[in-house]
């Protein structure tokens, strides 16, 4: 696991300059833009052009999670400008209402695991279906989703095991009951350690901790460790 | 006084002109204490976002001293996950390697408190003396350490309980709120279990400890319940909302639970001092807290308490130094007496109303 970064989203809300001048700052080499609430996504793509990403190895791209039905082609039509560079759109398979609108975008399309708020993806059985409707689509495994769901992490394993070939990229933040994106504890730490054999070494790993610029550093180191040392939980079985 | 005193106390100081040096150093060292752990915590980021870690005994009471337990607990207010236990365990190796004491034989506290049970089982069958004791704690002797949702809400979720279920806690005119008598009845339940409990811990242990057990249970614990008590009297005697129509407001137990959180939030001796400084004859007020001040000081001295602890029972008739427990707890005594019955009408109303029946 080399490849680690922010959510611009997680970084500064609402704000990708100045979530890319903080990251600017920072040994990160991946980054994920986002435009989770509408009204983002066009200011970002429009910006695209101007951006400076060459710190970053590895660029994605967060659609947003919710629309009306007359704003769904707009919205596909935008995420062409983003598919043409070759970046993932990361995407909550709630959002979509016409299946077929999204076609051009099918290779494109990396699908998020839900958490238990959402009444799809949340489950390795929902994201069998989505893929059966998207074969080519890929998995954006966001753990912390699959920890709220599951604290067993039996569904992460099962996800991890069955779509590990699409999986393409790894969110972590610790989620509350409350469905927010907090900082890593070392219940995620404890539940990471018993999915992490399972996760291509080469998937890039965005955080999504909502933390104070001031921790921004420590939540990367946090998430840095997960992967690369989980001796202080390699006995961790219940 | 000492920077990390509280108000109450400073201000009850001030009124008598009196420094109580030994109370003083043991606020001051609670509060090293607890920026201590603070910190492991903070570094280790071992608490999860819904979970609180939460200090009892003489940590939460701010009365720390030579041989001092840290009784800790996780609450958990949010989904059961395997891992919690393990957290537990982990935070307790932290804590042990920063020389800081293991929790107790009982294992009400170094482990975990789950919300549910502590918001749902008032009474019943299902309330066990481990329950009912984390329940009563978390409102008198309980300090979070770290980010506090969870014991924010759980504490929140715990007293509305005791308030919703009370249906005559306002006055007939509507205007004012009475003693909410379903709490008074719990701490008062409480502080009965913990005497009849002292003599059965006596028994089981064959008189190991008892002499340190019998001088906190006419000390701190007492300490507690006439805490509890003037919470409770409190919402009668300082009323939150004044001379409004509580029957006008839209919920008329939010105020009410407002005041009692500022309580769960003060001290046992912050709450004392506080009533003391209201409605205490200032020689009352100079009994209680002078008697305080001796008895931290007697298990501050690392040679008294080692004494204590290995007294038996029927070596105390004899020992000097549990002579000055008995003077010192008498004139405790002496001066909640003083205080609940004697020195003012509305107390002394108070008292005879809810105090016995």
């Amino acid at each position: 696991m080399n490849l680690i970064g922010f959510s611009t989203g997680a970084v500064a809300f609402g704000d990708f300059k100045r979530a890319l001048a903080l990251l600017a700052n920072m040994p990160v080499n991946s980054v994920e833009l986002s435009a989770l609430r509408l009204p983002e996504l066009n200011p970002l793509i429009e910006d695209l052009d101007n951006l400076d990403l060459r710190q970053f190895r590895y660029v994605s791209f967060h659609a947003p999670s919710r629309f009306t039905s007359e704003q769904e082609p707009g919205i596909v039509a935008a995420l062409q400008r983003v598919a043409e560079r070759g970046w993932p759109i990361i995407l909550h398979p709630d959002a979509i209402i016409d299946r077929d609108c999204w076609k051009p975008l099918a290779r494109s399309i990396c699908f998020e695991n839900m958490d238990k708020r959402k009444p799809i993806g949340r489950t390795c059985h929902d994201l069998e279906q989505l893929f059966d409707r998207f074969p080519d689509a890929r998995l954006c495994l966001d753990v912390g989703h699959a920890h709220q769901v599951d604290r067993t992490m039996t569904e992460a394993r099962l996800m991890a095991q069955q779509f590990h070939d699409r999986i393409m990229q790894i969110h972590v933040s610790e989620v509350n009951t409350r469905s927010e994106h907090v900082h890593i504890s070392a219940a995620l730490e404890f539940a990471f350690a018993k999915i992490v054999d399972l996760l291509p070494d080469n998937a890039p790993l965005i955080i999504e901790s909502v933390v104070p610029e001031t921790q921004l550093s420590k939540e990367f180191e946090r998430a840095r460790r997960m992967f690369t040392d989980n001796s202080r939980w390699a006995l961790a079985t219940d | 006084m000492a920077a990390a005193a509280s108000h109450a106390i400073d201000a009850l100081s001030t009124k008598l002109g009196k420094r109580w040096e030994s109370i003083d150093a043991s606020i001051e060292r609670a509060v090293a204490e607890q920026a201590k752990i603070a910190s492991i915590l903070y570094a280790t980021a071992l608490v999860p976002s819904d979970v609180s870690f939460v200090v009892f005994g003489s940590l939460a009471r701010r009365e720390w001293t030579i041989g001092s337990d840290v009784d800790w607990s996780l609450m958990i207010d949010g989904q059961a996950d395997p891992g919690h236990l393990r957290i537990a365990q982990t935070i307790s190796s932290h804590l042990m390697e920063a020389k800081l004491q293991s929790p107790g034989p009982t294992q009400t506290f170094g482990s975990l408190a789950f919300s549910h049970d502590i918001i749902h089982q008032i009474g019943g069958d299902a309330d066990t003396n481990r329950n009912t004791t984390q329940r009563i704690l978390l409102l008198l002797e309980s300090w979070p350490i770290g980010n506090a949702d969870a014991y924010d809400r759980v504490v929140k979720a715990v007293l509305n309980r005791y308030l919703d279920n009370d249906i005559s806690f306002l006055s007939h005119s509507g205007q004012q709120y009475k003693v909410p008598r379903f709490l008074l009845n719990d701490i008062v339940r409480y502080w009965r279990t913990m005497c009849v409990d002292y003599a059965n811990k006596f028994r089981e242990r064959r008189g190991e400890k008892w002499a340190i057990r019998n001088a906190k249970l006419r000390l701190s614990r007492k300490l507690i319940f006439a805490a509890g008590l003037l919470t409770c009297f409190s919402c009668y005697l300082k009323p939150p909302m004044g001379d409004a129509n509580l029957f006008d407001l839209p919920n008329h137990i939010e105020p009410l639970l407002a005041h009692i959180r500022t309580y769960v939030r003060m001290t046992p001796l912050e709450i004392l001092a506080d009533a003391a400084f209201a409605f205490a004859k200032p020689e009352t007020a100079a009994l209680l807290f002078d008697s305080y001040d001796r008895f931290l000081a007697m298990i501050n001295d690392g040679e008294k308490r080692k004494q204590l602890s290995d007294m038996k029972a029927k070596e105390a008739q004899s020992s000097p130094l549990f002579r000055e427990v008995r003077d010192i707890s008498a004139n405790f005594q002496k001066g909640l007496t003083h205080l609940f019955f004697d020195d003012h009408p509305k107390l002394t109303e108070l008292t005879r109303e809810y105090g016995v029946f």
